[in-house]
């Protein structure tokens, strides 16, 4: 068999060499990619998870809640209980970088209390010998960087504006910021036990530096001995203020890997249909290849050949390529994920996990995983071809001139499975998601996918009559070829099908998206001009001080507010937005629900939540809402649901001054201004740019902050634009082999043509105009289906994976040129893959007989 | 009709064979030529040369009065659309078309209107018998009416010449004749010159004229096959 | 005089953590170095120069309760408690316990409560013969209201779970508990009579210049009570103990190297506190001491009446000190006292921890009576410092 195998079945994939490469190409492409996604995402959450475990130490337990931080009473409670053995508290400040568009986490701790519970974090003063260093880690203008840290932060920065911002550290000093204002502090010695970029200082200095006093952000809990986490949270949880939480320190790991996970499965479904695309190409090839050599397998089966035998030494092929493909695929993942991290960094363009550095590990199992796959899909692709060429009956297939079609599919087509699966994808869409990832939404678009190459005989009969007859001789041949036998156009467009469905359909998701983001930008950004001092959890912050000042700058007519928070809802839940504005007639809340005005008798205060947040609790407008605000559980009254993009776990916005009187957090986080009418908006910026110090607030324009959102926006999508690029790419290598394969079969009838008077370049046409036709089909059968894809993806899976809708904006004319230009495109690479049947003596030709 | 004048024609290869040595061939209008001879001496690729697909060493080839031996591929293959008519021992009856299509074939290249094409076409099916099967698909037939529907694809367009290579090679020998017949009768009532290539003796003796090829040239064996 | 102890075992404690890499001397770890940082330049515009440290001065008197209490003020403080616990079955072992609180001059214009204007800091032991060395653990933490504090009033002193709380009133007894890994303790200590000034009416001198003293009494003879936990077996003890009560801001003499202590609780319910400083060459620069009867009247020793002679060396395997663990006292009045300790290891020994390394062990104190038979006539603790010469921290 080992001789059989290598002589008539791999020895088969060598002679057709252009077939087997693309086949190859396709199942690399589609590995390489699902692989690289895992591979990144993998190392991200490694790195991520890294940072944790160093910050968390050998904690059992950590107490968390607002980003922002909460009340330190709830310290010496835990601390003094005998389930407690240590209990480090920790500030954990994003400090502001003056001038910089970077920010550094400076961790505020108890020295005493690290030692036993985080030792990482145990700083290593820098002057050794020197009698200085002895209490420098109390000392309150002592800071002490991570390695990492104190490279970044000792270069200058190149801002987004092209500027280039001076180094934070200076001198051996390090310029913060807090409020307004900033200040130095002395780099005192490093962190020899920290990676990233982390710094540590003394929590009381760093309570009273940042204005943060009475406040912590995390405490760390070493249990007793005997002392399980379990058993401990039941005995402590009854103590806490509400929207705070104990939990394991690997759980805030996993929470960030569910934060990324709806996107990255998102991505890894790009990879699969990828992949799936790749399967096609090697059925299209296989199915093709075991046509030609029909008569070699009828006389083999003569000879003795079992059939079996014939099946495996198939399937045997599809294998190798499977598996060559799969190691290409497997290498070129690895060289992919390297490049996206010196690229784009960890977060795959998405942003869920800036700032870490994260470092390639090689996995076995997932890279036999990956093999495995790719072996799946070779075997898989061929598994229908080799099983038909098995069935043939030697006899028949061995007689002259029964020759040249049979063994290729005829049109039977199937519609009813076809109509089935179209029915199943509809029922899918009903599903709820599970834990948060919307399964039937995918299962939906698989359906809708395999229905869609199922349908293209009868999508074929329906158009080819509608396309007319023309007078050219090749498109008449063309058409009445197609016309005979649309089962062919299945083997040819099924990569095209799904790569194209897929495209469009992300296209019209995108589109959709974008303009609702640019819409919804517009409607919330209604001032004139920006200031923030930092984004939410940052040092900066604008006080009433502050607020003063911008208005007295002359040009400000009036002066909006905007207080961010992130809390805890529940325990389980991932932190939750809370804007505190005031309320006002037109205050540019992108409401689909409910109405902006203050509801008049309600004994509770307000909140208008967002989608996500009305998603997520279950709840609408008129119903409660609970928020732990100022360590209570306050209720509010939802009286309205609005669009957010920005905050995928939900937001609710309450009115400032119900938030002040629950809070007494006076903080602003974002002033917008009106100016006054006739006032120039440039002059007012300029203004408030010296008032406080053009290094200390971001001061931006409307239109500014629409580009940026909307760059960051392009740029999550980018890599989802790139994948739909390669797996266009496949679908493309599907055309060309197919129109090379089919050249092949159909030497004699060019060689006929030939005699009759086709010049080559007739012969060429042809094969352009068959290939065209082919892909056209292919091509409307996958915009067809892609439109459904697209709604799905629009109304289920959006609305599942990250609870936000949108209005359906279809790019006609993108999707248009997209479509002939893959049809154009598919005729070049057909005429160029048919190349060598036109090269070929029509004397020849004519002679083989079949 | 068509005139062969000293034709050369050497096979490439170490060392190089001469097929051809000034072989010289005239076929009138309404003629029907047999070539036989032994297998190797080159009958297919006389035939190829005539029809312009295969290069020639030396030597004119002249049909209606134009020389074509030094016309270059593309013209060559526009002079085949509307000159030569072909008949095959495989048939290449395009399975895709019905019969009707597959004999409008050479019209269509002559870029003939389609329901002329059409009638043209069907008129030669009622001439070869299959008149009635016109719109049917090539695969219900059998192999000596396939090889007749090649017939009236060969002769659709008029052509001044009709190249028939084994045309009997695939098919018994009862439907041989038949379809010889008919192949050689519609060839002399159209006026065309016919070259016919053939290892049958018994085929060869239906032609005009018989001549075997051999050592280069063709010797007139009429009467003696 | 235990300042250079704090040094040893608190300060070195935060010392490993900020410079874990590094030699140090004792020298180097004690108060007077760290003094230097703590008055040094305020580089953060919120660090306003604290208040100095007042000085210890002579003719303030005592007042109690109050001054069984903390005294932030001044630098360092320190609650020192040393005694002989004997269990139902007669075995008997040493136990020490010490508070300490160190004022840094950090942040003390810091609102935060987690400023470290105070640290607080703990060390335990217990000397029992059966394991041939010392079981010690300590604890250190910035003061934290409820959880680490020295406050004023009266003798409460806490770190986390471990406290000694009680001096509510001059004649209060004390009660104090400590939990470390392999050994702890629950005890009362009830003094029956008034403290014992040391010096010159609390006024204590430690070196030629007055400017190096302390305030400074003690609490012998106070008889112990309650529980004892070794290796999760837990033993009724009763016994006696010695605490001092120690307040300063500038203690340590130039040029000292080290010293030896002792405090012994004498049978005939007197008590006898000596202590000598040495130079580098182990010659004695400063001595005193002070001797009190049964009903607590006090003999203060002056430099000139108090002399140590060493009499037995012990090297510890670990260290490689050699220890004076015999030692010979002469009195002025020409009493000559016997210093023989409960065993020969009472080496604290924790470079793995905090890097200090001292003998901090209880001894018997022995008198040769008319007819030559030497008797033993008190019990109590040797301190000696200064021995180990480098410390590897």
């Amino acid at each position: 068999m080992s001789a059989l195998l290598g002589r008539l079945f791999l020895a088969s994939l060598l002679r057709r060499r252009l077939a087997t490469a693309l086949s190859l190409l396709a199942i690399a492409l589609g590995v390489a990619l699902g692989l690289a996604v895992q591979l990144i995402h993998a190392a991200a959450l490694d790195e991520f998870g890294r940072g944790m475990r160093l910050i968390a130490g050998e904690a059992d337990l950590q107490l968390i809640g607002p980003r922002e931080g909460f009340d330190e009473s709830i310290y010496p409670v835990l601390a003094l209980r005998p389930e407690v053995a240590e209990a480090s508290p920790l500030l954990v400040v994003e400090a502001r970088l003056p001038g910089r568009e970077d920010s550094l986490e400076i961790l505020g701790v108890d020295l005493f209390r690290i030692a036993r519970v985080q030792p990482g974090l145990l700083p290593l003063a820098s002057r050794a010998g020197d009698e200085d260093g002895r209490f420098a880690a109390l000392q309150p203008h002592n800071v002490f960087l991570s390695a990492e840290a104190r490279t970044r932060l000792g270069e200058p920065q190149l801002r987004s504006d092209g500027q280039s911002a001076p180094p934070a550290i200076r001198e051996g000093m390090l310029w913060v910021q807090s409020g307004v204002r900033s200040f130095a502090l002395q780099v005192a010695g490093e962190l020899p036990g920290a990676t990233g970029r982390l710094a540590v200082m003394d929590l009381g200095a760093a309570q009273q530096h940042f204005d943060r006093v009475g406040v912590l952000s995390r405490i760390d809990l070493k249990l007793a001995e005997g002392v399980s986490p379990d058993a401990a949270r039941m005995a402590l949880a009854p103590l806490l203020p509400p929207g705070l939480a104990l939990r394991v320190p690997e759980a805030a790991a996993s929470e960030v890997g569910a934060l990324s996970r709806a996107y990255r499965v998102n991505l890894t479904m790009l990879a699969a249909i990828a992949l799936i695309t790749g399967g096609f190409l090697v059925f299209s090839t296989q199915l093709l290849s075991v046509a030609r050599r029909r008569r070699e397998f009828a006389l083999l089966r003569a000879l003795g050949l079992e059939r079996r035998e014939l099946l495996r030494g198939l399937l045997a092929e599809g294998a190798v390529v499977g598996l060559a493909g799969g190691v290409l695929g497997v290498v070129l993942g690895h060289g992919l994920a390297m490049a996206a991290f010196q690229m784009v960094g960890g977060d795959l363009g998405a942003g869920f996990f800036r700032g870490t550095r994260p470092q390639l590990h090689f996995d076995g199992m997932l890279i036999v995983g990956y093999l495995f796959l790719g072996v799946a899909a070779g075997v898989a692709g061929t598994w229908l071809p080799a099983r038909e060429a098995s069935r043939v009956a030697p006899a028949r297939a061995l007689k002259a001139g029964e020759a040249a079609h049979a063994g290729l599919p005829q049109a039977r087509g199937r519609p009813a499975v076809g109509l089935s699966l179209l029915a199943l994808a509809a029922m899918a869409c009903l599903m709820p998601p599970v834990e948060g990832i919307p399964v039937g939404g995918y299962a939906a678009v698989a359906c809708l996918l395999t229905a869609a190459v199922l349908l293209l005989p009868q999508l074929a009969r329906a158009l080819l009559p509608l396309l007319g007859r023309g007078q050219g001789v090749s498109w008449r041949l063309a058409h009445a070829r197609l016309s005979a036998t649309p089962a062919q156009a299945v083997v040819a467009g099924a990569g095209v099908i799904a790569s194209v469905a897929l495209a469009s359909a992300m296209a019209i998701m995108v589109s959709s998206f974008r303009v609702s983001v640019d819409d919804w930008l517009t409607q919330v950004l209604p001032a004139d001009l920006y200031v923030r001092a930092s984004s939410s959890s940052g040092s900066g912050y604008l006080d009433d001080a502050a607020l003063a000042r911008i208005a007295s700058v002359p040009g400000v007519a009036s002066v909006d507010t905007t207080r961010l928070v992130n809390l805890r809802v529940s325990d389980e839940e991932p932190l939750f937005s809370v804007l505190a504005r005031p309320v006002r007639g037109n205050w540019g809340l992108p409401l689909i629900a409910g109405s902006t005005a203050r509801p008049a008798a309600s004994d509770v205060p307000p909140a208008w939540i967002s989608e996500a947040a009305a998603d997520r609790l279950r709840i609408g407008v008129g119903d409660r809402l609970r928020l732990p605000l100022g360590g209570q559980m306050r209720e509010f009254v939802v009286a309205g649901i609005w669009r957010d993009y920005a905050r995928q776990h939900g937001a609710a916005l309450i009115a400032s001054e119900d938030y002040v009187a629950l809070t007494g957090d006076r903080r602003i986080n974002d002033a917008a201004i009106e100016v006054t009418p006739g006032a120039a908006v440039g002059q007012v910026a300029a203004a408030l740019r010296a008032a406080f110090g053009a290094e200390h607030v971001t001061i931006a324009l409307p239109g500014e902050i629409r580009a940026i959102s909307l760059e960051i926006f392009d740029r999550t999508f980018l890599i989802t634009y790139l994948m739909e690029a390669v797996t266009i790419m496949i679908g493309l290598f599907g055309v060309a082999t197919t129109s090379a394969a089919l050249a092949t079969t159909r030497e004699g009838e060019f060689g006929m043509l030939r005699h009759l008077g086709f010049t080559r370049s007739d012969v060429g046409r042809l094969i352009a105009m068959e290939g065209a036709l082919t892909t056209g089909l292919g091509v409307v059968s996958g915009l067809l289906a892609g439109g459904a894809i697209a709604w799905i993806l629009i109304e289920i899976i959006n609305r599942q994976s990250f609870h936000w809708s949108m209005e359906l904006a279809v790019p006609w004319a993108a999707l248009a040129s997209f479509a002939i230009g893959l049809v154009l495109l598919a005729a070049l690479v057909a005429r160029l893959a048919g190349a060598r049947a036109m090269r070929r003596s029509a004397v020849l030709a004519v002679k083989a007989d079949w | 009709m068509l005139s062969v004048q000293s034709l050369r024609k050497t096979l490439p290869g170490a060392p190089p064979r001469p097929l051809f040595d000034d072989l010289m061939l005239e076929v009138a209008e309404g003629e029907c030529v047999a070539i036989v001879g032994e297998s190797g001496t080159g009958k297919s690729t006389l035939l190829n040369c005539i029809a312009g697909l295969e290069p020639v060493d030396g030597g004119r080839i002249v049909i209606g009065g134009q020389r074509i031996d030094d016309l270059d591929d593309d013209a060559l293959a526009r002079l085949r659309r509307g000159a030569f008519g072909f008949v095959f021992q495989a048939f290449h009856i395009l399975p895709h078309l019905s019969l009707v299509q597959n004999v409008a074939l050479p019209l269509w290249l002559l870029k003939v209107a389609e329901t002329e094409a059409r009638v043209k076409a069907r008129e030669l099916l009622v001439r070869i018998g299959l008149g009635e099967r016109a719109d049917d698909a090539p695969h219900t037939l059998s192999g000596g009416e396939l090889q007749r529907v090649a017939i009236a694809r060969a002769l659709v367009h008029a052509p001044r010449v009709v190249l028939a290579d084994e045309p009997t090679g695939n098919l018994d020998p009862g439907r041989a004749t038949e379809v010889l017949d008919l192949l050689l009768a519609q060839i002399r009532e159209q006026g065309a010159a016919g070259v016919l290539v053939t290892h049958s003796r018994a085929a060869a003796r239906r032609a005009d004229r018989v001549l075997e090829l051999a050592a280069g040239g063709l010797v007139d064996i009429t009467g003696r096959a | 005089m235990r300042t250079a102890r704090l040094g040893w075992g608190g300060m070195a404690y935060l010392c490993r953590m900020v410079q874990r890499a590094r030699q140090l001397s004792w020298a180097a770890a004690s108060v007077g170095a760290l003094m230097m940082v703590f008055t040094g330049p305020a580089v953060g515009q919120i660090a306003a120069p604290a208040a100095p440290y007042p000085a210890v001065v002579p003719d303030q008197p005592l007042q109690f309760p109050q001054d069984f209490g903390a005294h932030p003020d001044y630098r360092t403080e320190w609650w020192y408690i040393t005694g002989w616990l004997r269990d139902e079955v007669g075995v008997e072992r040493g136990f020490q316990l010490t508070f300490f609180r160190v004022r840094t001059r950090i942040g003390e214009d810091n609102p935060s409560r987690f400023a470290p204007r105070q640290l607080v800091l703990a060390h335990a032991a217990v000397a029992d013969p059966a394991t041939g060395r010392l079981r010690h653990a300590e604890r250190a933490a910035r003061a934290y209201p409820g959880l680490a504090e020295a406050v004023e009033g009266r003798t409460a002193v806490r770190v986390g779970d471990w406290f000694l709380a009680g001096g509510e009133a001059a004649l209060a007894g004390y009660r104090s508990r400590i939990e470390a890994e392999d050994f702890g303790f629950e005890l009362a200590f009830d003094p029956g009579r008034a403290p014992v000034l040391n010096g010159s009416a609390g006024f204590s001198q430690k070196a030629p210049d007055p400017l190096n003293a302390s305030y400074y009494y003690s609490r012998p003879q106070l008889k112990v009570s309650g529980t004892l936990k070794l290796d999760g077996r837990t033993l009724a003890v009763t016994g006696h103990a010695w605490l001092d009560h120690e307040w300063s801001s500038e203690i340590l003499p130039e040029g000292a190297r080290g010293w030896d202590w002792i405090g012994i609780n004498l049978h005939d319910g007197g008590s006898l506190m000596l202590f000598q400083m040495r130079d580098g060459e182990g010659r004695a620069m400063w001595a005193a001491g002070t001797l009190a009867d049964a009903r607590g009247e006090a003999r203060r020793l002056r430099p000139d009446e108090v002399r140590f002679e060493p009499l037995r060396y012990w090297q510890s395997p670990r260290t490689g000190a050699r220890y004076p663990v015999e030692w010979r006292l002469h009195l002025a009045d020409g009493r000559i006292l016997h210093l023989a300790p409960l065993m020969d290891d009472q080496e604290l020994d924790s470079r793995a921890s905090t890097g200090a390394v001292y003998w901090e062990g209880a001894v018997r104190l022995r008198e040769a009576s008319s007819d030559g038979q030497e008797r033993e006539t008190g019990q109590g603790y040797l301190e000696m410092t200064g021995y180990a010469d480098r410390l590897r921290m």
